[in-house]
């Protein structure tokens, strides 16, 4: 846990680095994490219009509401995973 | 009892021209934006504040550093709120904004709104479209100006218009050469047979070397342009993608890749807004919100709306009146565009997801019968029911119910638009509007 204490969130327990000023969607997919997990409907939460607008980017964080990862900067010691629970309903 | 006088929705070229314009009327402006920083998708910043980390055509930067000019001369009669979010209007006539940085849900009462919140890509459903891995022009272009960077792994451009061509030149200048750009229509066979209308596609200078700008950088670096080509299906390979590609003679290519941009068009991102008025209040649209017509427009429009609006609010009944010229003229190009790269979509597959919120697919919407009526197709299809509001069904989804596109929304605006937690609702801030994002502004550095 310490290393997210610096520039980096945790995403699924994996620390990931991200620059100030950037994006949730962003230092993800820097860090090769293209498909966000489980999301509504049996699909995958991923990055596509980049202007919250079709909500497929959608990630949660351990407290709150989900958020659109390309809308919202990463900020140091975020404990995010997918929208919903693995075992999430499937389609 | 609100303190703004005016409310503008949205940071962009039109918000920020339609916000001046109102401001030097003597008016208090309020403007949301959602992003950290002003600038829209055209200008988006990057990530230290700085200019776009990729080149943006001059004329834009200019138009820009006047309205910024503008805005700061106009002192404290524009206020900022950034990390805000329109959500809908309430019971109560009061619009709610919510400060996404503050957690905080904001109501107030402007006496006019215009809403200023871009275009939406316009991407049509195949088979896999909704995998990981795939995703807009703008999406792709979007990181390319806030970071500079490309995530790994090779990336193939489809779809039709001036976008994937300019993004496929943006990626070359960035070090990284698409696969190959696919369009669906063949611009350069029509504009050969329709001379007049390759013209007319021909008359802005700006455009025009814009594009071929783009094409020579393309043709330099040896990456393939193919037009009549259309992505049919793709599927998950290992890591990446397979792409199938066929043209209109049904030849067909294959193509293994890790990003696939998809764009088949634009059109106005007004799901969920209020057309004319919301609770008394006036309601304007400007920029590509209204008619996507690109930037240079946005800024006439934005400036013409915020005008319009001035005099709404004074008197409710004054008319529209014409539009600017420009405003025309970026609308025959526009036309003559979509001429050019005319393209018959081919037949969607039984299997293709067509809803992506909720998976929803062509079987399910078929099961609903012949002729099933926008409200059996949404109440119990639940299609344009998920998160996003039908922003990538309804075109699709419209045409095979046989019903008018604006009618799978329903009648009444779907709100909260956006996801916001009951909370936040429930601890409403109604005195509000008195200190908005001042903070915020010097930590982005958009003070004056």
């Amino acid at each position: 846990m310490s290393e997210s204490a610096g520039k980096s969130f945790l995403w699924n327990g994996r620390a990931v680095r991200f620059q100030p000023g950037e994006t949730v969607a962003a230092a993800l997919r820097r860090a090769g994490v293209t498909a966000f997990g489980s999301a509504a409907g049996g699909q995958q939460g991923r990055y596509f219009c980049g202007i919250g607008a079709c909500q497929g980017c959608l990630v949660s964080p351990a407290e709150g509401m989900p958020f659109e990862a390309c809308l919202t900067l990463a900020r140091p010691g975020m404990v995010l995973g997918p929208v919903l629970p693995a075992e999430g309903p499937g389609a | 009892m609100s303190a703004c006088d005016v409310l503008i929705v949205g940071g962009g070229p039109a918000g920020l021209a339609a916000s001046v314009a109102a401001a030097r009327a003597g008016l208090s402006v309020l403007l949301a934006e959602q992003r950290p920083r002003l600038g829209g998708a055209i200008l988006r910043r990057a990530l230290d504040g700085g200019p776009p980390r990729m080149a943006v055509p001059v004329r834009h930067l200019r138009a820009w550093e006047r309205l910024e000019a503008e805005r700061c001369r106009l002192g404290e009669r524009i206020r900022l709120m950034c990390e805000t979010v329109f959500l809908g209007v309430d019971g109560a006539g009061r619009f709610l904004l919510e400060d996404r940085a503050a957690g905080r849900v904001k109501a107030i009462r402007p006496r006019g709104v215009v809403f200023a919140v871009g275009a939406v890509e316009r991407v049509l459903p195949r088979p896999g479209w909704e995998l990981p891995g795939v995703l807009t022009a703008g999406g792709m272009q979007l990181g390319l100006k806030e970071t500079g960077e490309i995530p790994d792994g090779s990336v193939l451009i489809a779809g039709s218009g001036p976008l994937p061509l300019v993004l496929a030149a943006q990626l070359v200048a960035a070090g990284r050469l698409p696969v190959a750009v696919l369009e669906r229509g063949q611009p350069i066979g029509t504009g050969l047979r329709h001379p007049l209308l390759a013209a007319r596609a021909m008359a802005s200078w700006p455009h025009l070397i814009e594009g071929a700008a783009a094409m020579a950088r393309l043709v330099r670096f040896g990456v393939p342009w193919h037009g009549g080509w259309a992505v049919r299906s793709v599927r998950q390979a290992g890591e990446g993608l397979e792409v199938h590609a066929t043209d209109a003679a049904g030849r067909e290519r294959l193509y293994h890749v890790r990003h696939l941009v998809l764009h088949d068009g634009l059109r106005p991102n007004v799901t969920g807004l209020p057309a004319t008025e919301a609770a008394g209040v006036p309601v304007l649209r400007a920029g590509d919100c209204r008619d996507v017509l690109g930037a240079d427009a946005a800024v006439l429009d934005g400036a013409r709306a915020g005008e319009l609006l001035v005099r709404r609010i004074a008197d409710p009944a004054v008319p529209e009146g014409p539009l600017p010229a420009g405003l025309g003229a970026a609308r025959r190009l526009q036309d003559a565009f979509t001429a050019l790269c005319a393209f018959t979509a081919p037949p969607i597959p039984p299997e293709t997801v067509l809803c992506r919120c909720e998976g929803r697919d062509r079987v399910t919407l078929d099961a609903l019968g012949t002729d099933p009526g926008a409200r059996t197709v949404r109440l119990i299809g639940r299609f344009g029911m998920g998160l996003c509001q039908g922003r990538f069904c309804a075109d699709t989804v419209s045409e095979f119910g046989g019903f008018a596109p604006g009618a799978l929304a329903g009648t009444a605006p779907r709100w909260p638009l956006r996801p916001v937690s009951v909370a936040a609702l429930a601890a409403l801030d109604v005195t509000d509007s008195d200190e908005p994002g001042v903070g915020q502004d010097a930590a982005n550095g958009q003070s004056c």
